[in-house]
């Protein structure tokens, strides 16, 4: 029987339908129809918490969040986190991936250490800098009292500016590990005898690392920016046990969470999913055209 | 001497560089251990001089000290979201583990009508935005009873880590060379036999680098969750550990135990397979 079956898939194309069709079938179930399903939401007037009075509403749902300030603030919140977020995680990352590069003892130790910010679950990335950044008891406080450089504790998430940046400092401590392990391998690939040749060349350390290093980065470099505004742009773990609905961090991602499902405002909340969508959509799209390049199906 | 100095920045780096990666994580075990007297002082203990396991002998056994709604004690919110957590996470990993390589090998070596096609539908899942597919499949999971089910969210993480890995291994089994391939094949091997006798040798790593990373995301996964469960039937720990967040009130000492126990297969993962995961991160994110 078994064997039987093995040899009926054995053909090329059997065996590619069968592997591929039932997943497929799961994608389109589970994620591409409940994408559809919202969208019809977005024109529909429809709050999940009076389930009897959905009608139809054309463009409203769109017209209203435009027009809804908390809305437009959040976006410039948003881009002004993935500005920040993405200038200092390609510093640092650049920084660390230089680093370990470098031979010194301890480089191995250094790396799994460089990991371990990445792996860990965002929701407690946030709850971990809520404590530090404690307004009563926080470490923060703490060492700035002991240092001398602070006479009284402060509560540093009240204040909306330092709380927002305070959020997007969270996501770079998370999202350096991800972008320092793309440029190292990148760094590693470069062929020694091209640093030789340039030292030939009487090229110090700066001349190097602009002639050769820095240029090698170009493609990954790009691939990476746009990873990391896709990653700013998103979050939402972090920023959710941080701060909850606060204003003063509230991005778009936020709002919709708190629109949909804290409000129960299903066709609003869905417009608000397709506008910030597109923009996803399209930083997407030149991430994965930017992959496909090279590893698309022949 | 421009040698000491240029050592001895490196040296800077290379201790604030670790400093900063773990200083975070080790207040958190620090919090974890210490008494409440000395959580809760000012200036704080930075180490504690009376260490204790109690607030890990709350979330864990006795569950005093915090009651969420619904008469919930800690350590049974705790226990339940961490089995919970347990059971998607392996779950989701064994089913990638077993979906990966064929989609990869099917992709990268047969030869069918539509391959293109397929193809970018299943990678096209990477371009969907979360919040409308989270939004729809609310409405979805509630009228087919997949709400507030474990099965539900094994499903939505499968869906959402297929596409990536499936695109991971096709370019680990474009890397197996023809010959072996054709070689076995000759030899009266079918494809079945191909793949998991000889090419799976070569895709091994892919595979390790793959299974490690679906178990990352579906320990660490949080939003959707949120949205999709809401009692501790189906709570995974991410979701659970929000309940010590009271409206005024954060049991700290309680959310310090419960952080270490959320990060520590995280971090043991990290320790245990940092070849396989740099491997996999570089390699999955470009290709």
């Amino acid at each position: 029987m078994f064997k039987k079956l093995s040899n009926w898939l054995d053909n090329e194309k059997r065996l590619a339908y069968a592997v591929i069709i039932p997943s497929i079938f799961l994608l389109t179930g589970f994620a591409y129809y409940p994408a559809i399903q919202s969208f019809r939401f977005s024109f529909l007037r429809y709050n999940i918490k009076m389930p009897g009075r959905i009608r139809f509403n054309g463009l409203s749902n769109y017209m209203e969040v435009l027009g809804d300030p908390i809305f437009l603030r959040s976006v410039v919140r948003v881009l002004y986190f993935m500005v920040v977020a993405t200038l200092f995680v390609i510093i640092i990352s650049l920084i660390i991936a230089l680093v370990l590069n470098k031979r010194f003892p301890g480089r191995g130790i250094l790396r799994t250490i460089v990991i371990i910010p990445w792996a860990i679950p965002p929701v407690v990335n946030g709850y971990l800098w809520k404590w530090i950044f404690n307004g009563e008891y926080g470490a923060f406080n703490g060492l700035l009292f002991q240092l001398g450089i602070i006479e009284t504790y402060r509560f540093w998430l009240n204040n909306p500016f330092i709380a927002l940046n305070i959020a997007a400092f969270t996501f770079i401590w998370r999202f350096t590990p991800f972008i320092t392990i793309l440029f190292l391998g990148v760094l590693q690939s470069i062929p020694n005898e091209l640093y030789e040749a340039a030292r030939a060349d009487g090229a110090g350390a700066i001349g190097q690392f602009f002639y050769i290093t820095l240029p090698s980065l170009d493609r990954v470099g790009a691939i990476a920016v746009i990873l990391i505004l896709i990653q700013s742009f998103t979050v939402f773990d972090d920023i959710y046990s941080l701060m909850g609905f606060d204003e003063s961090t509230k991005t778009p991602m936020i709002y919709n969470y708190e629109l949909t499902f804290e409000m129960g405002r299903f066709g609003r909340g869905s417009a608000m999913a397709y506008l910030i969508g597109i923009l996803l959509f399209i930083l997407t799209m030149f991430y994965i055209k930017m992959n496909v390049k090279r590893s698309g199906p022949e | 001497m421009k040698g000491i100095f240029s050592r001895l920045i490196l040296g800077i780096l290379v201790l604030s560089i670790a400093f900063l990666s773990l200083a975070p994580i080790l207040w958190i075990l620090i919090s974890s251990i210490s008494t409440r007297a000395e959580l809760y002082s000012v200036p704080p203990h930075w180490i504690p001089q009376y260490p204790t396991l109690s607030a890990y002998n709350k979330v864990l056994i006795t569950g005093e000290g915090f009651r969420g709604g619904g008469g919930i004690s800690a350590a049974e919110l705790m226990r339940r979201g961490i089995l919970n957590s347990v059971v998607i996470s392996v779950s989701t990993t064994l089913l990638v583990m077993s979906f990966a390589p064929l989609l990869g090998y099917a992709f990268s070596r047969l030869r069918f009508r539509g391959k293109n096609f397929l193809f970018y539908v299943t990678i096209g899942i990477i371009a969907l935005p979360s919040w409308p597919v989270l939004i729809g499949l609310f409405s979805e999971f509630s009228t087919l009873g997949l709400l507030d089910r474990k099965i539900g969210l094994i499903l939505l993480s499968f869906i959402f880590r297929i596409p990536f890995e499936t695109w991971f291994m096709k370019g680990y089994f474009e890397l197996v060379p023809k010959e072996i391939e054709d070689a076995a094949r000759i030899d009266g091997c079918t494809h079945f036999q191909t793949l998991y006798r000889v090419s799976i040798h070569v895709v091994l790593p892919g595979l390790i680098a793959v299974s490690i990373i679906s178990f990352l995301f579906t320990w660490n996964m949080f939003m959707a969750p949120l949205v999709l469960t809401y009692t501790l039937r189906s709570k995974p720990l991410t979701v659970a550990m929000t309940e010590f967040i009271g409206q005024y009130y954060v049991n700290w000492d309680l959310m310090s135990a419960g952080t270490m126990l959320a990060i520590i297969p995280p971090v043991l993962i990290v320790l245990f397979f940092q070849k396989y995961i740099i491997k996999g991160l570089s390699a999955g994110a470009i290709k």
